[in-house]
């Protein structure tokens, strides 16, 4: 048998632990409950080259506030998952993030199919979703306020897309993209651009994991474009761009800045992505936080989803210092608190926003990727854009606009 | 006309790149009668094993594919002793199920090696050759040359050596060949590195039409392991004319159905196979 009866000793030690740790609650939780932060990024799959660099922007955030004293006192943690750039396997780790770990917020998802899949558990669960993915669809979907991007809409992207090829004289565009969420918004506003200018354009979507798209390129080259837009992500963009020189395709050439990237320039003969345009929204290059995040990292130039990702970090533990709570629901109400009160302290850092906000200042942050002021759906109200050009192997930059 | 002339010649060109995988994969079948999807890691330890072999050591390609092929051919044998062997007797289910898992472990241990980034082999790019409308590319129908070369010896060597016969009658009747005093450990040895060295040459053909990283071989798995299917499991020849007819479908649905159906189509065309004909176009028992 097993004895249940405890000693009257026993029973008062217990009491008046549990009466001391009522008394004092913050013995029990300060160190006892990080706040918990998920990055949820590509670190394989086609967003693999940009995934690990922005977990380590994110870490080297927290190491530093967690040396400065924590957020309210408490430690922050990060966890950090793969999403793969594959829907599939970004819903699996965003569940284990949310069910498992607990996280107040997740960072960094990339790819637009990933962030669509994973957003609705966010929302449901109450946590707060930072994305750097780009499809006008993302913010129009009911996420209540627990979802914020730092990069610009496809909207927008296309139209200086289309733009672009104006203005290089292109009078005939073909936009050439795989399946992705924002194809159709991209296509759309490249076309808007081009017929305002007395153009026309046609569009192909194609398998993106096929090793040859010979009969995709002839049906393009049937259309007699002067300007050709790639849709892709670096794999693909790589073959493409290799069976158009094979092909002897000598117009304009414009892709998106991550998918050529110079990963890709290194990857493929100098003269087949020789000449290309890419066009990226352009971090704030100059800025108080981008010379901090260049500094803490030791990437010269990072690119434009870690100087995005180290915004969210900040603004997300100032949220929560700002709220003196970190869950979702906390976050989404004290995010725009943070990045665009009026007339509050311009801030580039979350240590010296923390300490504003214990000083009861108003804040607002001006971050690497840029102002970081969201509208009420949750997309940023400004943006530059850089324009680069591959010239003999070297990516140049052409304007910055 | 030209147009679909075209696409034909295309579709050869994609064929034969998965022809060759597809073969190993068919001979494995052949003999272990257990589906290996680890061949899509054996593609890409190849395509990674002829690059270290072209790029960094600066070897021409000749040279480079025979160490892809050697290598993988090794790591296959490696893999399947330390791995798969064990499984054989739980029935061919287990088997492929733990060639899956197989493939996830070596696909990261190449990512660990070399990183996640694209990687292009060390030559030039050609531009195509050109009668009249129809373009071919002159790297097209090198690999295409390489492709049919590695067929017919392997077909060579299947017909008139010793083994290539021992391996036949493994693949027949394992019993009755161990009863003529084959041992069929031995001949699975060497199946298994001639399917995964196989499978490394088609990794460095492919990623010489495109380029090479961790995925490489599991982007191209379905269409091979549909190649062979189609063909026949099992029937080498079966893997060769399944693999073009994949390609040549994929490509001439293309001029009526939007690209981003390609998958499908080839798919489609297994379907039709199996409901009419399930034992594949030259393969002879019924599936």
């Amino acid at each position: 048998m097993t004895e249940l009866t405890a000693s009257r000793r026993q029973v008062l030690a217990g009491a008046t632990a549990l009466a001391g740790s009522a008394a004092f609650p913050c013995f029990a939780f300060a160190q006892g409950a990080p706040i918990r932060i998920g990055t949820l990024t590509p670190l394989t799959g086609a967003g693999g080259p940009y995934g690990p660099v922005m977990v380590k922007a994110v870490k080297a955030v927290i190491d530093e506030v967690n040396a400065a004293g924590g957020v309210n006192g408490r430690k922050v943690e990060l966890i950090s998952e793969d999403d793969q750039t594959n829907p599939e396997a970004g819903v699996r780790a965003a569940r284990k993030l949310i069910d498992i770990d607990k996280v107040s917020a997740i960072l960094g998802t990339w790819a637009s199919s990933v962030t669509t899949a994973v957003a609705p558990l966010c929302w449901e669960s109450k946590t707060f979703l930072c994305t750097t993915s780009g499809a006008d669809s993302i913010t129009a979907l009911p996420h209540q306020g627990y979802l914020i991007r730092t990069q610009p809409t496809t909207t927008l992207q296309g139209k200086k897309f289309g733009e672009f090829a104006i203005e290089q004289k292109a009078k005939r565009v073909f936009f050439l993209s795989p399946q992705t969420p924002f194809a159709k918004s991209q296509f759309d506003n490249i076309t808007m651009a081009v017929k305002a200018a007395g153009g026309e354009t046609a569009s192909l979507i194609y398998d993106d994991k096929k090793p040859a798209y010979r009969t995709e390129i002839d049906e393009v080259l049937r259309f007699k474009p002067d300007a050709i837009v790639f849709g892709g992500y670096t794999p693909d963009t790589a073959v493409m761009l290799k069976d158009l020189y094979r092909a002897d395709f000598k117009g304009t050439k414009i892709a998106f800045g991550y998918s050529v990237n110079q990963k890709l320039v290194e990857s493929v003969p100098a003269e087949v992505v020789d000449k290309t345009f890419m066009i990226s929204p352009s971090p704030a290059e100059g800025s108080k936080a981008y010379d901090r995040l260049v500094k803490m990292i030791g990437v010269a130039a990072p690119d434009p989803y870690t100087t995005q990702i180290y915004d969210h970090i900040n603004l997300v533990l100032m949220a929560i210092a700002m709220a003196g709570d970190s869950s979702g629901a906390a976050i989404k109400d004290a995010i725009r608190k943070v990045s665009q009160a009026p007339g509050g302290a311009r801030i580039d850092n979350a240590i010296d926003g923390i300490k504003a906000i214990a000083a009861k200042q108003a804040v607002d942050y001006d971050g690497a990727s840029g102002p970081c002021d969201f509208t009420e759906i949750g997309d940023i109200s400004d943006s530059k854009f850089r324009y680069e050009q591959v010239q003999g192997g070297k990516i140049v930059l052409v304007k910055i606009g | 006309m030209t147009l679909i002339l075209q696409a034909v010649i295309n579709g050869l060109m994609t064929g034969t790149l998965i022809a060759v995988p597809a073969i190993g994969f068919s001979a494995i079948f052949a003999v272990l009668r257990y589906p290996n999807f680890a061949i899509a890691s054996y593609a890409t330890i190849g395509a990674f094993a002829a690059w270290w072999a072209n790029a960094i050591l600066g070897l021409p390609v000749i040279p480079a594919i025979a160490i892809a092929f050697l290598i993988t051919g090794c790591i296959g044998v490696g893999a399947e002793e330390t791995a798969l062997k064990r499984l054989r007797g739980n029935g061919a289910l287990i088997v492929a199920i733990a060639s899956i898992a197989l493939n996830l472990v070596l696909e990261n241990i190449v990512r660990f090696i070399f990183g996640n980034d694209m990687k292009g082999y060390d030559l030039p790019l050609l531009r195509d050759i050109r009668f009249g409308d129809l373009r071919i590319g002159p790297q097209q129908l090198q690999s295409l040359a390489l492709a049919v070369v590695i067929m017919a010896v392997m077909f060579l060597f299947l017909r008139y050596t010793r083994f290539g016969k021992a391996m036949r009658a493994v693949a027949d009747n394992p019993d009755l060949a161990r009863l003529k005093g084959i041992d069929p450990a031995r001949i699975a040895i060497v199946t298994v590195f001639l399917g995964a060295g196989l499978a490394g040459v088609g990794g460095v053909l492919i990623g010489l039409d495109t380029s090479i990283d961790p995925l490489t071989g599991y982007r191209v798995l379905l269409s091979v392991f549909a190649a062979a299917v189609l063909g026949g499991l099992g029937s080498i020849p079966g893997a060769v004319v399944g693999a073009l007819a994949l390609g040549i479908a994929e490509e001439l649905a293309l001029i009526v159905v939007p690209a981003t159906y390609r998958t499908a189509v080839g798919f489609v065309a297994i379907l039709i196979m199996l409901t009419f004909r399930p034992r594949g176009i030259l393969g002879e028992r019924a599936a």
